[in-house]
């Protein structure tokens, strides 16, 4: 569930625009995986709407996998498409950090 | 440039086979027998003398005692297996390496060169221990470096490989081998193969229709020799064997004679077997097995939303569906065509081999190049769907050449020449022939035009179908002491994936004692509470192996790593006392005592028969359904314990896994028991979603919420618990996410934080904790006030049934 952190947005992971075909989307993977490898300066950061961020090989490679299904690379496209909130957004807390139980059901958190 | 060497093994339960893909090519291997295929059957003589393949096969009948076969089955048991006229004993993956060491040794034979890497090719549902099994079987066998790759996808590959028409559109292979049937969704598109979904059953395949003839055979037999009598077994594998053999006459023929040269000895009574079969008996006897595979293909499709008819083309995989009767049901139900051309035998192996060049895997052994230019490291694709792929590179040491060109092999195309930069780093691209091995020579010039001589001068790319990274099977997590589950990688997640999350002790390990333990659960499956999804390993930290005491509430940087085989590793960084922890006890699949099998049948009845009267009170009629079919699953296990009694340990095995698949149905149709629950449940987190994120979320959170509302809509009307539960956790970050983005979220925790603080572990720290976030609070300080309420969190307790249910789990 990674796509709902908008700076983890593949399409800004891989640097692509939202209408990459999926030759495209595989060929910038392939290309940056091997920049990444050799340890190339360019490649080792992409820019988002919150500023750089460090790109891994991991972030790359699950970014292809998420643009490869079609219901998930809707979900990036729409992401990516719209325009950014003007504040960095917190983070939920971790679901690990369960302990108020009533209040978070309240506020439909669910379990 | 020689030709690489790709080698793809089909390690089978019945039989293995070989391939090699040179980069255009790919090719079955022969044994030393000129047959394609070799039994998975190794014999061990008095001497220690191993024997493998169908010479081997001959014993299983002449000497069943010390002739093994079907021990893939026990792969990751503890299970010895004994070969009592040498006196010794091998596990399982001993056994497959004995196979592995044949079918490498035929490769070398045909090929001129050892091998030394390869793709091994295991079962779609093989568990954790099962594939690391596979691997140590390679290891014995003299392989330096293997990569597992899953049947299905090994079938599609070949399948997809051998399409003229680019095999664009859905289609599904159909493996059914020895003892397992898979059956996968795939689509095809530029080239692109991806896995749709797959399903299968783990107890259903050839063995199964041997059985049924057996069975027939028996009962026509004026003694009959029972499957629970361990008496009869020597009878029962002499006919099970006939019955094979004629199964496999009868794909060709109409008539088979079943006559055994000595008569049986049943209950001391000489008992003569020559009896006729027809195919249309066998047929007869089978067809309900395939239409319990058709069930799974159907059953897989209307997963994916497919209707049958929709799908392009089926592939057929493994010995049984050389059977004509196999063969028409499957196109009747599926309403398509059979793909033809395709060799159901090796299909596997030549998939693996092509998955080999994928995984730039050269089998043949690393040659020590003697550098005799400038060194280069390349990154390129060594397949590659896409015509015109990406070159990128770097030279080795100080001042680079300048400039660098490639040159295709055909001359009939070259590179424009790129730039190299001051740091040795270089990108280029090349084009391709469709379909092709495609050689391209490195021509690299210095400032001053002069050439300059590199290592390697070339190097090869292969257009033809790629699949992506193999996808994980099933979501991997962290059992918390709350009952929950952490997931760490969601299933689908392109391997290999590593995640990393702090986690919290809930107790204190003291340092020295022994008894004082720190457990980490890792578990699979699909859902949130640890107790539904199964234990696959554990990091225990006892308290004799650490330098200092961890107080409760320390944290615990927990690192999941898996490789694309599926190979776990698991790590635990504890920073307050600096050390880091990475022994994870593979959990071995656990041995299965006849006598535990029949007290696990026994409980498994009583819970159907609970679930069942339940599901009748509230008249649900889905959760009926599956319950019948559980039953019918039960009464198999049941035959398979009998079988175990009478010493069967493939059985036994077989049994454990079936009581547990069962064991997962009964908890889903639980699930669905607490339906109206979860129905309710899930209308109320769509309304609070709703108000929440359109109060405060953004647009895209808004669109987001919309599409997951549709998602849990459909799956509350297709009755999908499981999918609910994704969907409802989905909406719920999504809420939080837009909640949390206002000042009042943390106001709210904190209050209701700070009102259970009497039971907090450490009051004199909750205390201090609640002065400094009301002095947050004064000051609107929303960042301070955050890092309280979540360490008041931390403080809170967590409830000891849930924990035991958790596998003990130490952390949350
Ligand atoms: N011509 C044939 N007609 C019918 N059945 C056959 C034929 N040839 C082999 N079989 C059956 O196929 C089964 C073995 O199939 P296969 O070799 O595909 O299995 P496997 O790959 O070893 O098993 P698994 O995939 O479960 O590991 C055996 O039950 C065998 O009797
Ligand atoms: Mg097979």
């Amino acid at each position: 569930m990674h796509e709902l952190k908008l700076e983890d947005n593949p399409f800004f992971v891989l640097g692509i625009a939202a209408d990459a075909s999926r030759i495209e989307i595989e060929r910038e993977a392939q290309k940056l995986l091997g920049m990444l490898e050799l340890g190339f300066v360019d490649a080792q950061t992409y820019p988002t709407p919150l500023g750089p961020r460090p790109r891994t090989a991991e972030l790359v490679r699950a970014a292809v996998a998420a643009l490869r299904d079609p219901y998930r690379r809707l979900v990036a496209e729409l992401w990516a498409r719209h325009a950014p909130p003007a504040k960095p957004a917190e983070p939920p807390p971790p679901a690990s950090t369960a302990g108020t139980p009533g209040l978070r059901d309240k506020l439909g958190w669910g379990r | 440039m020689d030709k690489p060497l790709y080698v793809g093994i089909d390690l089978g339960t019945t039989n293995s086979a070989a391939a090699v893909f040179d980069g255009e090519q790919v090719s079955v291997i022969r044994n030393a027998q000129g047959a394609t295929v070799t039994p998975s059957v190794v014999r061990l003589d008095k001497q220690g003398r191993i024997t493998v393949g169908t010479r081997a096969r001959r014993f299983v009948e002449q000497d069943p005692a010390n002739t093994a076969a079907e021990f893939k089955r026990l792969m990751g048991t503890e299970k010895a297996i004994e070969f009592p006229a040498a006196g010794i004993t091998r596990k399982p993956e001993e056994l497959s390496a004995e196979v592995l060491k044949a079918l490498r040794q035929d490769i070398h034979d045909q090929l001129g060169v050892p091998i030394e890497r390869a793709v091994i090719s295991v079962p779609a549902l093989f568990e954790l221990p099962q594939s690391a099994a596979t691997s140590e079987a390679a290891r014995l066998a003299g392989f330096q470096r293997v990569e597992l790759l899953q049947e299905p996808i090994a079938s599609a590959l070949a399948a997809g490989w051998r399409a003229d028409d680019d095999g664009a559109g859905t289609w599904l292979v159909f493996d059914l081998g020895g003892g397992t049937f898979d059956a996968s969704l795939l689509e095809t598109r530029d080239g692109l193969l991806r896995v749709v979904g797959h399903d299968g059953d783990n107890f259903l395949g050839g063995r199964d229709f041997d059985w049924a003839i057996t069975e027939h055979l028996a009962s026509r037999l004026s003694v009959v020799p029972r499957r629970n009598n361990p008496d009869h077994q020597a009878a029962l594998r002499a006919l099970r064997l006939a019955a094979e053999d004629a199964k496999i006459e009868l794909s060709r023929g109409e008539k088979a004679q079943v006559a055994l040269a000595q008569p049986l000895s049943i209950d001391g009574q000489d008992v003569d077997v020559d009896l006729e079969l027809t195919r249309g008996t066998v047929e007869q006897l089978c067809a309900p097995l395939v239409d319990r595979a058709l069930d799974v293909c159907v059953r897989l499709l209307s997963a994916h939303g497919l209707a049958p008819g929709r799908v392009g083309k089926v592939v057929l995989v493994g010995g049984p569906t050389v059977m004509p009767m196999v063969r028409s049901r499957v196109a009747a139900r599926l309403e398509t065509q059979i793909a033809e051309g395709h060799d159901p035998m090796t299909l596997v192996a030549q998939g693996a081999a092509l998955y080999a060049a994928t995984a730039g895997l050269d089998g043949r052994a690393a040659q020590v190049a003697v550098p005799a230019g400038r060194q280069v490291w390349l990154q390129y694709p060594a397949v590659s769907a896409d015509l015109t792929p990406h070159v990128v590179g770097k030279f080795v040491g100080d001042n680079p050449p300048a400039k660098i060109k490639l040159v295709r092999g055909d001359g009939a195309w070259s590179s424009p020449e790129a730039t190299v930069g001051p740091d040795g780093t270089f990108l280029t691209s090349v084009t391709l022939l469709p379909r092709r091995a495609c050689t391209f020579a490195i021509e690299a010039r210095g400032a001053g035009g002069e050439v300059v001589n590199v290592t390697p001068p070339a190097i090869t790319i292969v257009q033809g179908l790629t699949i992506g990274d193999p996808p994980l099977s099933r979501t991997l997590g962290v059992a918390l002491a709350n009952g929950h589950v952490q997931v760490y990688l969601e299933r689908g997640a392109p391997l290999p994936a590593r995640r990393t999350f702090t986690h919290h002790t809930v107790e204190t390990v003291a340092k020295g004692s022994s008894e004082s333990i720190l457990r980490i659960p890792i578990v699979q499956g699909e859902m949130t509470q640890a107790d539904l999804c199964r234990l696959v390993g554990t990091l225990d930290i006892g308290g004799d192996s650490i330098k200092d005491t961890v107080p409760t509430g320390s944290a615990v940087e927990v690192t999941i790593e898996l490789d694309r085989g599926g190979r776990l590793a698991a790590r635990a960084l504890i920073p307050a006392i600096g050390q880091v922890f990475e022994h994870v006890a593979h959990l071995l699949v656990p041995d299965a005592a006849p006598e535990a099998l029949d007290a696990a049948l026994r409980d498994l009845r009583r819970q159907l028969m609970e679930l069942r009267a339940d599901a009748f009170r509230h008249g649900l009629g889905h959760v009926i359904e599956k319950l019948d079919r559980l039953e019918a699953r039960m009464s198999e296990a049941e035959r398979d314990i009998d079988a175990a009694h009478g010493g069967d340990a493939d059985a036994a095995q077989r049994a454990r896994r079936a009581l547990l698949d069962i064991d997962g149905t009964m908890a889903d149709a639980d699930l669905a028991k607490k339906w109206p629950e979860l129905d309710n449940e899930a209308r109320r987190v769509a309304i609070s979603a709703s108000s929440t994120v359109g109060l405060h979320g953004t647009d895209a959170e808004r669109s987001l919420l919309q599409e997951v509302l549709a998602a849990m809509d459909k799956a509350r009307k297709e009755k999908d618990a499981a999918e609910l539960e994704r969907q409802m956790r989905l909406a719920s970050r999504l809420s939080g996410a837009a909640f949390n983005r206002t000042p009042e979220a943390w106001e709210l925790y904190f209050e209701d934080a700070a009102s259970e603080i009497s039971r907090c572990t450490d009051l004199p720290k909750a205390n201090r904790l609640v002065t400094e976030g009301k002095a947050a609070l004064d000051r609107g300080d929303t960042t301070e006030l955050r890092r309280v309420v979540k360490a008041l969190w931390a403080l809170l307790p967590e409830d000891s049934e849930a924990r035991r249910k958790a596998y003990d789990s130490g952390v949350r």
